[in-house]
C-alpha cells in the first residue's frame, strides 16, 4: 500500500521539480539584445534634466526603442514596438527634447512618449497612415520650463497630414493635411516654423523638391515655394539629408553619381552648389552630413564623403546674415573607412572622427585637433585579419579649455557588436548582430571529436592492435602530464570550493562545452559555448551582403564541421567548428547505410517525394493538400533521435510497446474559409495518413506549432470561442503504439526489419488534448545522448516572453479519465487526467528572466546522460542546461565537498588515536582477572 | 650436562591444578541432591553402604534400540525446517514487498538458510548414521533436502513478489531491439 503512494508522491516530486535555485543564473545565459542600433535613431540623452550622468538612446534595426547605460552596457530599460517582427523594414524614429524627460519614438503608424529613465509609456497616438518624419518642437516662445514639449509628426499613405501632439498627454492640437498627388518626405521645424517637404514628381520622372511652412501655433500654411532641383534629382535617395531642429534646417541632395553637392536653407530660396572633387581617382560611394540637434547650438555641420578606400569631410558653416553655407575647413582624407558623431557642448559643436585605429575629435570652429586617441584593441572577436570597420558612432565628451577632456563613444562596427570606448579603450561590447539570427546549430568541438574518433579506432580494431594504440595514445598524453600536474592544485581548490574553471573546453568531460554557431542576418557566422555564458568563440564573414540584402541561409553541422548551404544553388561552405577555419572540402551529404532513399520537400505548397536510389529512381509520392488548404509547417522526426526502450513498461510488468519509425513526419496546414486547421502524420516513404485529425474554429492569426518525437506528437492551436466552448488554447499530445494490447508486438512481431511499403502497419494512437492558459509559439524537446532519461517539452510562450519545460508524464495521452488512477497505474506514475495545465512557476526554464520574440528552440545531448543542452534566439539569445530526471549521474552544486572530507580525515584521525587504546584495551581482558 | 640436573619441582600452580584440593569431608547429615553420582569412588561406596539401596547398573541399550533412537533423532532433524516454515512465511509475508534493507535482509537469510543446510547434510546427520540404519538414512535425506526445498520455495515466492525474478516481458524488454526500417526518408528544406 505503501509504496505506490510513496512511487506517486516520487513521480509528483519529479515533475514539480525543474529550475532549482543554485543553478538559476549560473547554469543559464541570456543575451538581453536590443538589435543593430540605427544611425539616425541613437544618442546619448539624459534621462531627466536634472541628472548628470545620461543613457545611450537608441531604436534599433529590429523594432527595440531601449536605454542602455554607457557605464557597463547593461539595458535600463527597452520596450518592442513592432509585436510582429515581420513588419519591422519600416524606418523608425526616436527623438529626445532638449531638458525632457520623456522620448519619443515613431514606428509604423504609432507615435508614442516613453519616459525616459524607465520606460513607461506616456502616451501613444495611432497617425493612420505610415510615419514620415517625427519631430520635437522647440519652440522660442517665450514659455521655458512650461512642461512636456510638443511633438509634431508627419504621416503618409493615403491622407498624408501633419499633427501637432501635445507632448504631456497625446492630444492633437491642430492637423494640416496635404492634397493628394505629391509624395510627403520629411518635417524640419526651426523655432519659429515647421517646414514640411515635399517631393513633386515632374512630367520627366525628375522629383522636385517643395517647402511648405506653417505655422507652429495653428498649423495653416504660411508659404510655399519649390526648389529649383534641375534634373539631378531622380529618385528622393540622393537627397541627403533634411536638417532637422537645428538653429537652420538645411536640405542637402546630390546626384546619382555624387559629383556635385546641393545645400538650401530651409526658408531661404538659393540653393548653394559644391562640386564634389575625386580624391584618389575613387567614386565618392556615400555623403552624409552630420549636424548639431539642437537649436541653440552653432549652425554648423559636416559633410562626410566615403570612397572605397578613403574617406574625408568638409565643415561647412552657415551664415545667418547672407543666408549662404560656406566651407569653414576640411578634414584630411584618410584611408580605410570611418565615421563621425556630431556632439555639443552648450553652444560649441565638436565632430568626433573615428577610424580603424584613431580617434579625433575638433571643434566645428577651427579645425584645431582637440583630442586623438590611438584604438589599439575594440575588444572585440573577430577572424584573423580582418579589419573591423566602425559603421556609425555616438559620442559624449566634456571639454576643459583647450582638450577633451574625457570621451565616450557608441561605436557599431561592421562585425555587429556595439561598442563603447572610454577614449580609446574599450569598456563593453554589445553582440546585437545575434539580434537577428537566421539560423543555428550545435557543434562539437575538434578537441572532444578527436578523442572519440581516437575511441572508436580502438573498439574496431582487432586485441593486440588496439592495445598498442592505446599504450600509445597514452605515450602521447604524458607530454601534456606536465601542465596536468601545475594546473592541478588550482583545480583541486576551485573543485573543492565549488568553483568550477568555466571555460575550459579542453577539459569538458561532460560536455556541457559545445559550439553553437549562428548565421546572423547581417551575413556573419558567430560561434558561441555553450557552456560558459557571455563567450563568443569566434565571429568571421561569410557573405558580404549589400545593405539592403538578406540571406536564408542553412546550417548543419557533422560532428565539427560546419556546412553552410545558402542561395537558390544550394552552394555548400565548410567551416571547422573550434575555430571558425574555411574547410576545403565538402563533405558526404549523406553517409549512412544504403538501401532505399527517399526525398521529400516542401514546393509551392505541395509535399513531395521522390526516391534517390539508382535503382529506381523518380517520383514516389506527393501530398497535394484539399482545396482551400495551405500546409502550414512540416516537423519531420529528428534524424537524432534515440531512443532507450522500444516499449512502456505497465504497473503490472507488461510491456506496451512504441511505434518507432525514423520515417515519421507531422504535417499541419489550414484552411482559411472555414477556420480549420487539420494535422497529418505521414509516413514518408508511403505517404499514408497514419493519422489525422481537423479542428474547425481555430484562430489562425494565433500562433500553431507542433512537434514530433520518439513515437509521440504534439501541436497546439488557439480555439476561438464558439457555442459549445470558449476561446482558449489547446495543446494535443498523441502517443502511437504497435498495439494497445500489453505484450503485443502486432503484425511484424519479432521482425528485426521492416518496410512500410511492403507491410504496412499502422500505429494505434491514443490522443489527449490539454487546454494551456498560454498561446504555445514554438516546440522543443529535450534531446539525450542515449534517450534514457525522461524528456521534458519545451514550449515557447510568447505572449509572456517566457520558455516553459512541461514534463512528458504531464501530457501523457494515457492519464486516466473521470476516475482515479488503479494500483498498476499508481505504479507506471500516471495521475488522474485534468483538462486544464496549469503551468508551475518553477517549469519555467528563464525564471525572472525575461526573454523577448524567441523564434526557435534547439536541443543537443550533453556526453553525460542525464543533461540536455538548450539553446534559444529570435531577438534575444537564452541558453540553459537541462536535467529532466535530475543529474543523476553527476554531482550537483549542493553536494558538500568540505563536509565529505572533513568527515573522512576525521575517522582517520579517530581511527588512529582510538587503536593503541583498543588494543591495550584487547590486551588487558587477557591477562587481567576483576 | 643439562641431562644430569635432575627437573625442578614442578611450580605450585601446576601442582595446584593436577591436583585439585580434595573434597571437603562432607558431615553424613546432607545426602547428595537427587540423581547427583559423585566420582568420588569412596563416597560412592559409602552412599551405596549407608543407603543400602539396589540400583542395578543400567544396561547399556542394545545396537538395534541405538540405531531406532538415532533414526527417531534423524526424522526430528530432518522435519525441523519444516516447522520453520510458517514462521518465516509470517514472517515473510508482514516484511512486504518493497526493496528495503529489513527485507533483503531477511530474503537472503532465507536462502542462506537451506542451502547451507543442504551443503552441511553430511555432517549434520554423521554422528548418527550407523551400518544399521543407513538405508533408512536416505529417505530421512531426502526428507530433509526436501524441506529444506520447501524453505527455498518461499523465499523465491518472496523474491517474486518483491519483483526480482525476471518472469515478465518487461524484464527481457532491454534484449528486444527496434525493428530497423528498410528504406529511410530524408525532408530537404526547399
Amino acid at each position: 500500500m505503501r509504496l505506490p503512494l510513496f512511487a506517486a508522491v516520487c513521480i509528483l516530486l519529479r515533475t514539480a521539480v525543474a529550475v532549482f535555485a543554485d543553478e538559476a543564473w549560473n547554469v543559464d545565459y541570456h543575451y538581453a539584445l536590443l538589435g543593430e542600433p540605427q544611425e539616425e535613431t541613437t544618442f546619448f540623452h539624459q534621462p531627466n534634466p536634472t541628472s548628470k550622468a545620461s543613457l545611450i538612446y537608441t531604436l534599433s534595426k529590429r523594432g527595440f526603442v531601449g536605454a542602455v547605460n554607457p557605464r557597463d552596457g547593461s539595458v535600463v530599460w527597452r520596450q518592442l514596438l513592432s509585436p510582429n517582427l515581420t513588419s519591422s523594414t519600416s524606418q523608425g524614429f526616436l527623438r529626445a527634447g532638449e531638458g525632457q524627460d520623456t522620448i519619443v519614438s515613431g514606428y509604423g503608424s504609432q507615435v508614442a512618449a516613453w519616459s525616459a529613465a524607465d520606460g513607461r509609456l506616456a502616451w501613444t497616438v495611432d497617425m493612420h497612415g505610415p510615419l514620415k518624419d517625427v519631430e520635437i518642437l522647440e519652440l522660442s516662445d517665450g514659455k521655458i520650463g512650461s512642461g512636456a514639449k510638443d511633438v509634431v509628426a508627419l504621416s503618409g499613405g493615403g491622407s498624408p497630414a501633419v499633427q501637432r501632439l501635445d507632448g504631456a498627454s497625446g492630444a492633437v492640437k491642430w492637423q494640416h493635411k496635404f492634397q493628394e498627388g505629391d509624395e510627403v518626405y520629411q518635417l524640419s521645424a526651426s523655432t519659429t516654423e515647421v517646414f514640411a517637404i515635399l517631393l513633386h514628381k515632374t512630367v520627366l520622372g525628375y522629383i522636385k523638391i517643395r517647402v511648405l511652412s506653417l505655422d507652429p501655433v495653428n498649423g495653416r500654411k504660411t508659404s510655399e515655394y519649390t526648389l529649383s532641383s534641375e534634373n539631378e534629382l531622380a529618385s528622393a535617395d540622393t537627397i541627403i539629408s533634411v536638417g532637422a531642429n537645428s538653429a537652420s534646417p538645411i536640405v542637402a541632395w546630390t546626384d546619382a553619381a555624387h559629383s556635385v553637392l546641393k545645400i538650401n536653407i530651409i526658408g531661404t530660396k538659393t540653393v548653394s552648389s559644391y562640386n564634389i572633387e575625386k580624391q584618389g581617382g575613387q567614386t565618392v560611394e556615400n555623403i552624409r552630413i552630420h549636424a548639431p540637434y539642437h537649436t541653440t547650438s552653432l549652425s554648423h555641420f559636416l559633410v562626410h564623403y566615403q570612397t572605397a578606400t578613403s574617406h574625408w569631410a568638409d565643415i561647412y558653416h552657415i551664415n545667418f546674415a547672407r543666408s549662404i553655407t560656406q566651407i569653414a575647413y576640411s578634414l584630411p582624407n584618410i584611408s580605410g573607412k570611418g565615421s563621425f558623431s556630431t556632439s555639443t557642448s552648450d553652444a560649441n559643436v565638436y565632430f568626433t572622427r573615428i577610424t580603424q585605429d584613431e580617434l579625433i575629435t575638433v571643434s566645428s570652429a577651427s579645425h584645431g585637433v582637440l583630442g586623438r586617441w590611438t584604438i589599439d584593441n575594440l575588444g572585440v572577436v573577430s577572424a584573423p585579419h580582418e579589419a573591423i570597420v566602425p559603421t556609425h558612432t555616438v559620442s559624449e565628451l566634456s571639454v576643459k579649455g583647450d582638450s577633451v577632456s574625457a570621451i565616450r563613444t557608441a561605436v557599431l562596427l561592421s562585425t555587429g557588436d556595439w561598442v563603447l570606448l572610454r577614449d580609446s579603450k574599450p569598456v563593453w561590447a554589445r553582440p546585437e548582430a545575434l539580434a537577428d539570427i537566421t539560423s543555428a546549430t550545435f557543434a562539437t568541438p575538434s578537441v572532444l571529436e578527436d578523442f572519440q574518433h581516437k575511441l572508436d579506432v580502438e573498439t574496431h580494431s582487432n586485441f593486440v592492435g588496439a592495445y598498442l594504440h592505446r599504450v600509445k595514445r597514452h605515450l602521447e598524453e604524458l607530454k601534456h602530464f606536465p601542465s596536468y600536474m601545475s594546473s592541478m592544485p588550482q583545480r583541486f581548490i576551485s573543485g573543492f570550493l565549488g568553483t568550477t574553471d568555466e571555460g575550459a573546453m579542453a577539459s569538458d568531460s561532460f560536455g556541457f562545452h559545445k559550439v553553437i554557431v549562428c548565421a546572423t542576418g547581417n551575413g556573419r557566422l558567430v560561434a558561441l559555448d555553450a557552456g560558459s555564458a557571455n563567450r563568443i568563440l569566434w565571429s568571421r564573414t561569410a557573405v558580404d551582403l549589400g545593405s539592403s540584402e538578406t540571406w536564408q541561409p542553412g546550417l548543419s553541422s557533422r560532428a565539427d564541421v560546419i556546412v553552410l548551404e545558402q542561395g537558390s544553388g544550394k552552394s555548400q561552405q565548410t567551416f571547422n567548428a573550434t575555430n571558425g577555419d574555411p574547410l576545403p572540402g565538402i563533405p558526404d551529404t549523406h553517409d549512412l547505410q544504403a538501401g532505399p532513399r527517399v526525398q521529400y520537400t516542401l514546393r509551392d505548397g505541395v509535399l513531395e517525394a521522390t526516391r534517390t536510389d539508382k535503382a529506381n529512381a523518380g517520383s514516389v509520392w506527393h501530398f497535394t493538400p484539399m482545396d482551400g488548404e495551405r500546409i502550414l509547417h512540416l516537423v519531420p522526426r529528428p534524424s537524432n533521435d534515440p531512443v532507450a526502450s522500444i516499449g512502456k513498461v505497465l504497473g503490472d510488468r507488461r510491456v506496451l510497446y512504441k511505434y518507432l519509425d525514423s520515417n515519421l513526419a507531422l504535417l499541419a496546414t489550414a484552411n482559411d474559409a472555414s477556420k480549420s486547421a487539420q494535422f497529418y502524420v505521414l509516413d514518408t516513404i508511403t505517404g499514408s495518413i497514419l493519422h489525422s485529425s481537423a479542428h474547425s474554429g481555430v484562430d489562425l492569426q494565433a500562433p500553431i506549432s507542433s512537434i514530433l518525437s520518439e513515437n509521440w506528437f504534439a501541436y497546439s492551436y488557439t480555439a476561438e470561442a464558439s457555442d459549445a466552448s470558449t476561446k482558449g488554447h489547446h495543446l494535443v499530445v498523441g502517443e502511437m503504439f504497435e498495439s494497445l494490447v500489453p505484450n503485443d508486438r502486432g503484425v511484424l512481431d519479432a521482425a528485426t526489419n521492416f518496410s512500410t511499403v511492403q507491410s504496412g502497419t499502422e500505429p494505434f494512437t491514443l490522443v489527449q488534448t490539454y487546454q494551456t492558459p498560454e498561446a504555445i509559439s514554438k516546440m522543443a524537446v529535450t534531446q539525450t545522448r542515449q534517450g534514457i532519461t525522461s524528456r521534458q517539452l519545451l514550449a515557447v510562450l510568447s505572449d509572456v516572453e517566457a520558455i516553459v519545460g512541461i514534463p512528458y508524464s504531464a501530457l501523457d495521452p494515457r492519464r486516466p479519465v473521470d476516475r482515479a488512477p488503479t494500483k498498476d497505474e499508481q505504479m507506471e506514475g500516471l495521475f488522474q487526467y485534468a483538462p486544464v495545465i496549469e503551468f508551475d512557476p518553477k517549469w519555467f526554464l528563464n525564471h525572472q528572466r525575461e526573454v523577448l520574440g524567441i523564434e526557435n528552440v534547439l536541443t543537443s545531448p550533453a556526453l553525460i546522460e542525464s543533461t540536455s543542452i538548450v539553446f534559444a534566439y529570435g531577438l534575444d539569445i537564452f541558453g540553459t542546461r537541462l536535467s529532466p530526471s535530475f543529474s543523476f549521474d553527476i554531482l550537483g552544486k549542493d553536494f558538500n565537498k568540505f563536509q565529505m572530507l572533513a568527515t573522512v580525515a576525521a575517522l582517520a584521525v579517530l581511527t588512529f588515536v582510538v587503536a593503541p587504546l583498543v588494543m591495550r584495551k584487547q590486551v588487558n581482558t587477557r591477562w587481567q582477572f576483576t | 650436562m643439562a641431562s644430569q640436573m635432575p627437573p625442578p619441582p614442578p611450580p605450585q600452580w601446576v601442582r595446584d591444578l593436577t591436583s585439585p584440593p580434595p573434597s571437603k569431608a562432607k558431615s553424613g547429615a546432607f545426602p547428595d541432591p537427587p540423581g547427583y553420582t559423585s566420582s568420588n569412588p569412596q563416597q560412592v561406596a559409602r552412599s551405596k553402604s549407608s543407603k543400602n539401596a539396589v540400583s542395578q547398573p543400567r544396561e547399556p541399550p542394545s545396537t538395534y534400540e541405538m540405531d531406532t533412537l538415532k533414526l527417531k533423532k534423524a526424522w526430528e532433524l530432518a522435519l525441523a525446517p519444516a516447522k520453520q516454515l510458517p514462521m518465516n512465511a509470517i514472517g515473510m509475508y508482514m516484511t512486504g514487498n518493497s526493496l528495503q534493507i529489513f527485507s533483503i535482509m531477511m530474503v537472503f537469510m532465507l536462502f542462506k538458510g537451506p542451502i547451507q543446510a543442504v551443503l552441511n547434510i553430511q555432517g549434520t546427520f554423521a554422528r548418527l548414521e550407523t551400518e544399521g540404519n543407513k538405508q533408512n538414512m536416505l529417505m530421512v535425506k531426502a526428507a530433509f533436502v526436501g524441506c529444506n526445498c520447501l524453505a527455498l520455495a518461499l523465499g523465491i515466492w518472496k523474491v517474486n513478489g518483491m519483483g526480482l525474478l525476471p518472469t515478465t516481458r518487461s524484464d527481457w524488454l532491454a534484449w528486444e531491439t527496434a525493428r530497423e526500417p528498410l528504406e529511410r526518408a530524408y525532408f530537404v528544406p526547399s
